[in-house]
């Protein structure tokens, strides 16, 4: 068998797994494709994921099914304007133990797991959001003068309440940037909501089994890695990027008038990462430019910051955002 | 299907894809440019068609025609020869066919040297080259005609129609130049006529009579109509400059040969009398001062000494010669001034850098007016010559006869005598050409009047002419006004009258000046004359005043009367029932021309004499003229 053909049966498999990873979360929750598939290429792309949707979507509850077929280690934060850091990171205790010797413990906080929820992210405040900071970036938390590594896959899954705005602590550019995707939970059709109310209201109750192992994560996430991008599609994310800038070359009059600061590198990668777990979705060995226009959204709006008259203005980032890619042309080079 | 081959036919596919694009890229650019220039030749053409545009104005129009068609050059040119987008066939082939990049991706890593490209790339790769049969350039770039080229389709259309379409300006010819005949009454023409006739008769000179044809000529054409206003001036100007002309130039020369004559001929005592009437410019005392010496020597009693004689014969032999050695002085001293004239001319020339010289150029043009002095001089010397030819011959055989035969002497001093008396005739012959051009200015200054004030002028001096005539201006007579109005002229503003004789009508004559009126009509007690209403026709009105002595005196003031009876002397009427007369019989009569004559020399004589404006000389010498004595 040729590399090529072992390269070809990888990404089948791949493609079979992430099919049955979709059909058991599809088993708890009802439709939102788009946002199962955006937290899958988060979590194969080895980042996070910031939700954002109204209460009772079904934010927590696709977290914990995920984590259940991922048969991962998963803790939920729930957090809360006294939230402190080490409620989130974990403290050092004095143990006392069976002779009686006493001994400086570190109990391990919420944050060790594979899958961490941190419901209502916005709740804290920001000395504890930037507890998540280093544990996101660098999958591992300092705790005085030792350094605990998270065990891979480590997937941080953050939501917020884009209604209720008072009390809360909007996070900072710097946090919101380490998120991967900002995906945004839509209201239920009138037929999901059916099956929605069918499933919860009656004495039916789903149980997932575990489809992947954390061994299959792993290698999944290093296929993804693997994948070629060609230099025209890398060169249109660049651009796309490019033209989040009000003073970049392409950049449409929208976002001159409109937009702050543009996405940083990261918007890049994010699109970039996106596009190729998006081909290996679709079953192909390099990412399009068509992966890049379906990732862009998930991946800059939150990266963009619009001026105080695009606030004004009630410009939406994904408006923007749509306006380049609209007007982007496919290939310059 | 190998790799390489697949590959191979990925590449050519978007490389017709991407030449489609191109191809598409330029149309389209054609079609988005066309319209500026096509536009700028339709705006250009619009101008030149509606405004008729000279060509200076058209030249630079067309040429800022440049700019857009240069726009227009550079902007398809941009498009035809400008760098594409590497991948932009095989972007447009995946876009057209729904794969995601697979081969536009398949020809970038095929692209990646083989030891470099990962199994991912090679799957790839592989994956793109099962596409190649699948691929439709054609389809995927569809060229189309842009709707753009619609617009320049439009445009060229409208300039073809524009092109075609011809705008007709109506310009409107000044009417064409009618010929307006110069018009001078019957009266005047037969006035004309007349001198005409008389200068003829008077006349044996054929230069004078050449003249006074070329003026009768001139006469019959302006009654014929065939001549306009400015023929007429421009034939009666060169008529009197000839006339002009020859007159000063043959009395000068007469002249000068005459004085030269009288100085040698006074140096004789036998010729000193005719010496004398010759410089005194008494031709006729001089032919018979001549014939007397003639008869003198024929005479065998009581004649000259021999000395006196052989002075005689010296002086005759002098003056002959007189006018021919003037000549040849003349040109003696013309061939000196010429020869000087070169010399300075020559010295110019040597030195044509050493400066204007303004000695030797005064020196240059002193010589030329010197030069030119002479050449008028030597003309009249020589025409002086022409004119005394006769006469010098005649003296010089009277000399050279005067040596052996006095008797054949005499006979040719008779022969010049003879002569001499043609050259008065010829100066009387001059007085003639005088008379003709006194005439011409006469007719020159009635149609300057006629013409200077158009039709008001025209009717004013017809007017004029009327009731100068005896005729009111609807051809009936006018209760007279007399004397007193005829007098009457004082220091007012307004048109000067003439009382035209006897107590019939006064006479605007149209003067708008501040000035002094000159009556002269005349009072008279006799009943007005006809009543013709009116003639019409080429001659004058015959009618008078039916009440030309005015209204009946008012007896009702304290008035005496008084009977008195005229005394029959036998000398004949008085000069106002002369005038009265002929008035009434068209100005004929013995009697008639001799009260004119008298009248007219009074006039003319205060015309000379006294200070009167040169517009009333006109109409004093119109009037004359037209109240002239008939035949």
């Amino acid at each position: 068998m040729t590399e090529a053909e072992q390269a070809r049966e990888e990404v089948a498999e791949f493609q079979k797994q992430i099919g049955a990873l979709r059909e058991e979360i599809g088993r708890v929750i009802v439709g939102n494709r788009d946002v199962i598939d955006g937290v899958l290429s988060c979590m194969l792309g080895s980042s996070h994921a910031l939700l954002e949707g109204v209460p009772g979507l079904g934010k927590t509850m696709l977290v914990r099914t995920l984590a259940g077929v991922l048969g991962l280690e998963f803790s939920r934060i729930q957090f809360t304007p006294d939230l402190m850091p080490a409620d989130i990171i974990g403290t050092v205790v004095l143990d006392e133990g069976a002779g009686g010797a006493r001994t400086l413990e570190f109990r391990r906080g919420p944050i060790f797991a594979n899958i961490v929820l941190a419901d209502e992210v916005n709740r804290a405040t920001p000395k504890t959001q930037s507890a998540l900071l280093e544990a996101m970036q660098e999958h591992r938390v300092t705790v005085g003068r030792t350094t605990h590594v998270i065990e891979e896959p480590y997937f941080v899954l953050a939501t917020q309440n884009p209604l209720e705005m008072e009390g809360t602590y909007p996070l900072p550019e710097a946090q919101l940037d380490r998120f991967f995707y900002k995906l945004e939970v839509p209201f239920p059709s009138r037929d999901e909501l059916h099956a929605i109310i069918d499933r919860t209201t009656t004495a039916q109750h789903a149980e997932v089994k575990r489809v992947l192992t954390r061994a299959q994560i792993l290698q999944m996430q290093a296929l993804v890695r693997r994948v070629p991008v060609a230099r025209h599609v890398q060169d249109y994310a660049i651009r796309v990027l490019q033209a989040t800038h009000p003073n970049g070359e392409e950049a449409p009059d929208l976002v001159k008038r409109f937009v702050r600061t543009g996405a940083s590198p990261r918007g890049a990668q994010a699109m970039l990462l996106g596009a190729k777990v998006r081909a290996l979705f679709d079953g192909r060995f390099a990412a399009s430019i068509d992966d890049v226009k379906a990732t862009a959204l998930a991946a800059l709006r939150h990266r963009v910051l619009l001026s105080f008259e695009g606030e004004a203005e009630g410009v939406a980032p994904d408006r923007v955002i749509s306006e380049i890619l609209k007007k982007l042309p496919g290939s310059k080079e | 299907m190998a790799p390489s081959d697949g590959i191979a036919l990925l590449r050519r596919a978007a490389r017709r894809a991407g030449r489609r694009a191109r191809a598409a890229a330029v149309f389209r650019r054609i079609a988005l440019l066309l319209p500026l220039p096509l536009g700028y030749a339709v705006l250009v053409l619009t101008l030149v068609k509606a405004l008729r545009l000279d060509a200076p104005s058209q030249r630079v129009w067309w040429l800022l025609g440049v700019i857009p068609l240069l726009v227009f050059l550079v902007g398809v040119g941009r498009a035809l020869f400008g760098r594409r987008p590497s991948w932009q066939g095989s972007i447009a082939l995946d876009q057209f066919h729904g794969f995601h990049d697979r081969v536009t991706s398949a020809l970038s890593f095929s692209e990646v040297p083989a030891a470099e490209r990962t199994p991912l790339m090679q799957a790839a790769i592989e994956d793109g080259v099962a596409l190649a049969g699948r691929l439709d350039p054609r389809g995927a770039v569809p060229i189309q005609l842009p709707r753009e080229l619609g617009v320049a389709l439009a445009l060229l259309l409208g300039l073809c129609t524009l092109s075609l379409l011809e705008v007709r300006h109506y310009r409107r010819l000044p009417p064409p130049a009618s010929f307006e005949p110069m018009v001078m009454s019957a009266d005047d023409i037969e006035l004309f006529r007349e001198v005409a006739k008389e200068l003829q008769a008077k006349n044996d000179d054929p230069n004078a009579l050449i003249a006074v044809r070329r003026f009768n000529q001139l006469v019959e054409d302006i009654a014929e109509h065939r001549l306009d206003r400015h023929e007429v001036f421009q034939r009666m100007g060169e008529l009197e400059r000839d006339l002009k002309d020859n007159l000063e130039l043959d009395r000068d020369a007469r002249d000068d040969g005459l004085k030269g004559l009288a100085r040698e001929l006074e140096k004789s005592g036998l010729s000193k009398a005719t010496a004398t009437a010759i410089d005194e410019k008494r031709l006729a005392d001089a032919e018979k001062a001549l014939r007397e010496l003639a008869e003198k020597l024929k005479k065998k009693e009581g004649r000259p000494s021999a000395a006196e004689l052989d002075k005689l014969r010296q002086a005759l032999e002098k003056a002959s010669r007189s006018n021919e050695e003037r000549a040849k002085n003349i040109d003696q001293r013309r061939r000196e001034l010429e020869e000087d004239r070169k010399s300075l001319l020559k010295k110019k020339g040597d030195k044509p850098d050493a400066g204007p010289g303004p000695e030797q150029d005064k020196k240059l043009a002193d010589n030329e007016r010197r030069l030119e002095h002479l050449d008028r001089e030597k003309n009249r010397a020589e025409r002086s010559q022409r004119q005394m030819s006769e006469l010098d011959k005649q003296l010089a055989q009277a000399a050279r006869d005067l040596m052996h035969d006095a008797g054949q002497s005499a006979q040719d001093l008779e022969q010049g005598a003879q002569d001499i008396n043609r050259m008065a005739k010829q100066e009387a012959s001059e007085e003639q050409k005088q008379e003709l051009l006194k005439k011409l200015q006469e007719m020159r200054e009635l149609m300057r009047q006629q013409g200077k004030g158009g039709k008001d002028q025209m009717q004013r001096l017809q007017k004029f002419g009327q009731r100068a005539r005896g005729q009111s201006g609807a051809g009936q007579g006018q209760p007279g006004e007399g004397q007193g109005e005829g007098q009457q002229g004082g220091k007012k503003d307004g048109p000067l009258r003439f009382g035209s004789g006897p107590g019939s009508v006064s006479i605007d004559v149209p003067v708008p000046q501040t000035v002094s009126g000159q009556g002269q009509g005349q009072p008279s007690a006799d009943k007005p004359g006809g009543s013709d209403p009116g003639a019409t026709g080429p001659g004058y009105g015959s009618g008078h005043d039916p009440n030309l002595a005015g209204n009946a005196t008012d007896l009702k003031g304290k008035t005496k009367d008084v009977t008195a009876a005229g005394a029959d002397t036998g000398q004949g009427a008085a000069s106002s029932q002369v005038i009265y007369g002929a008035a009434e019989r068209g100005f004929v009569g013995r009697g008639y021309k001799r009260v004119f004559t008298d009248y007219q020399t009074v006039a003319e004589r205060a015309l000379s004499q006294d200070e009167i404006p040169a517009g009333y000389r006109f109409y004093v010498r119109r009037y004359f003229q037209l109240i002239r004595p008939r035949e």
